[in-house]
């Protein structure tokens, strides 16, 4: 039985993932979790351990369950914390993790990355494939401490060429019980966007990324992946689908009016974010699909009817 | 009206029909509308319609293509391609089937010479072919002008989006003298300004036939007087040209003159090589192209009586 340490197992995304796991294991699997708050209510054949990341109890949690694979998905991706902790946790505690998981014997990790680390810049070409450099920060410096955590773990994978290091960059996650930026922005009521931009954006099914991740496990996948969903659609095409209405402002007044409510808190995103709303990021995701076999199940269709809450 | 006769037949209106203000509105203009445009969307739409497309369920394609926008497009397109250009078009038999390179010049301060090749694919080709346009570096920052190349089939001019689009079998156009064509002075008419490499290292990776395609007519319909490269620079334009209505009248200044368009496809042009050969290597096999095109130019413009008939 493979023991499997999955951190951030609270949120939507982890819970999905733990209890794919075990549905699809038939008893393959043995699950553990750590995160900073309690999950209640979760399925009796979770361990689980409060504690947050990079602390004494987390590692004395490494130490106790001996895991064959850490789920890496801990970290901070909104930005009511001061950027220095977004730096603390995504960037320094996802190098310690991998540091000390390698030192104490583990042997398979996979780090949640994201899609943004490439940057929404005018002159992307469609379907970027992972040899892309990691622009985000030219437009969007909020966010640089993600590139810096997918930094960390590529450069794990050299540095420890025995361990199975994957590093996941999934596109734009949809679903009902996943909190992720793009489902924020879109179940808004009025969604605002730039008068004159409609780019393309990729989404992805939250059983379809617990399944990816189940398959990076089960294959032990070695190396940097994006993973995409089912296919791609313009943003005007997306908000009315999830229910909202498209608000084009022009961009010097969005801009503007993002910095000023961000300062206020009444926006959760800084400006920088608008670019992902004017230029595509989308990415290939062929050598994911060729290394481990995986296939969406879910269209595109079906990703949308399942995002509302 | 065919139109208002099918609403108030439809079976599912049981109350008498409504006629809002819009409604009346939209069928007066529909009346209004001549004949000529009818016959040309039914043109347009039955061409298109032989056309395969991989879209998806929402009507997109990967790179962002809606065929409803490719026919309204080509509805204005076919209008100014059959009454106000008067397109002659010669040797369009010799576009191969499955993946093709189209090599043209670029003149007339906007690529109206591009949409006359597209529409003379969908209309005169057998079969007809959607063209896949390889725009501009700075077009995807410009407001609406992005949506509308991405929905009418064109990208961004990245080699990964041309090397994927070919991969799909499509015909891509490449204008390599670029800006250095579409803004060339009137004094540099018909004299084909350096070329780019980078089309003829994308045939040799993808071994795609390379179609050379002489447009005469486009060079004398805006008249560069000059080109003022440090106004450009200053609003980030990639040239900003002095015709004799540009930049006296605005915007409209740039319509072009109604002159008489003659497009000539060469037969294919195979090449064989290392994409990866030096400058020197590649540039021979360019020069062939260019004189290729050189010369069905300056037998175009020899033969021709007038620049407007």
């Amino acid at each position: 039985m493979e023991r499997v340490l999955i951190t951030g197992i609270t949120g939507g995304q982890g819970q999905l993932i733990a209890q794919h796991l075990l549905a699809s294991g038939r008893g393959e699997y043995r699950v553990y979790g750590v995160d900073r708050k309690p999950w209640p209510g979760r399925p009796r054949e979770i361990r689980m351990t409060v504690a947050d990341v990079g602390t004494r109890k987390f590692e004395d949690v490494v130490r106790r369950v001996k895991p064959d694979c850490v789920v890496h998905l801990a970290s901070v991706r909104h930005f009511r914390v001061h950027p220095a902790v977004r730096h603390e946790v995504n960037v320094v505690g996802t190098k310690s993790l991998i540091d000390f998981a390698v030192e104490h014997g583990v042997g398979q990790i996979i780090v949640n990355s994201s899609s943004y680390v490439y940057g929404a810049l005018p002159d992307n070409p469609y379907y970027m494939d992972e040899s892309f450099p990691l622009s985000v920060s030219r437009t969007y410096p909020d966010v640089r401490d993600l590139a810096e955590m997918d930094m960390v773990a590529t450069a794990a994978l050299w540095q420890h060429p025995e361990v199975a290091i994957a590093v996941i960059r999934p596109v734009n996650v949809l679903g009902a019980r996943v909190n992720s930026a793009i489902g924020k922005y879109l179940r808004r009521e009025y969604v605002p966007t730039v008068i004159g931009f409609n780019p393309m954006l990729q989404f992805i099914h939250e059983d379809d990324l617990a399944r990816a991740f189940a398959t990076a496990i089960r294959s032990r996948a070695r190396g940097v992946f994006n993973v995409a969903g089912a296919g791609a659609l313009p943003l005007h095409a997306a908000i009315p689908r999830i229910g909202g209405t498209a608000l084009p402002v022009p961009e010097i007044v969005l801009r503007t009016m993002v910095r000023t409510m961000f300062q206020w808190g009444l926006y959760p995103f800084p400006p920088g974010a608008i670019d992902f709303a004017k230029y595509q990021c989308t990415l290939d995701d062929s050598r994911f699909r060729e290394t481990t076999g995986f296939e969406p199940e879910h269209s595109l269709a079906e990703t949308f009817d399942d995002a509302h809450l | 009206m065919a139109n208002s006769k099918r609403k108030s037949s439809k079976p599912t209106t049981t109350r008498p029909p409504q006629t809002s203000a819009g409604d009346g509105l939209t069928s007066f203009i529909e009346g209004l509308r001549p004949e000529f445009l009818q016959q040309i969307e039914e043109d347009v739409a039955d061409r298109l319609a032989r056309i395969p497309t991989k879209l998806n369920e929402f009507g997109y394609d990967p790179w962002g293509l809606d065929i409803r926008s490719v026919q309204s497009a080509m509805v204005a397109a076919t209008v100014l391609y059959r009454y106000y250009f008067r397109v002659e078009v010669s040797g369009i038999d010799n576009i191969p089937d499955g993946r093709v390179l189209l090599i043209a010049n670029h003149a007339g301060q906007i690529a109206i010479d591009a949409a006359m090749i597209g529409a003379a694919l969908v209309l005169e080709a057998e079969p007809p072919r959607i063209i896949r346009g390889m725009g501009e570096y700075w077009l995807p920052t410009l407001p609406f002008v992005n949506e509308a190349m991405v929905r009418t089939g064109s990208v961004v001019g990245t080699p990964k989006n041309c090397r994927d689009l070919l991969g799909e079998g499509e015909a891509v156009i490449a204008f390599p003298e670029g800006v250095r064509g579409m803004n060339k002075l009137f004094s540099e008419r018909y004299k084909l300004q350096r070329f780019g490499y980078g089309f003829m290292r994308l045939a040799l990776a993808t071994d795609t036939p390379i179609v050379p395609v002489a447009v005469v007519g486009s060079e004398e319909q805006a008249p560069g007087v000059a080109n003022l490269k440090t106004v450009a620079r200053l609003l980030g334009m990639p040239a900003f040209p002095i015709t004799p209505t540009f930049p006296l009248l605005g915007p409209f200044g740039l319509l072009p003159l109604p002159v008489k368009y003659r497009i000539h496809f060469a037969k294919p042009m195979r090449f064989r090589g290392d994409p990866d050969d030096e400058d020197a290597q590649v540039k021979r096999k360019v020069a062939k192209v260019k004189g290729r095109i050189q010369k069905m130019l300056d037998k175009g413009v020899a033969e021709r009586q007038s620049i407007f008939f």
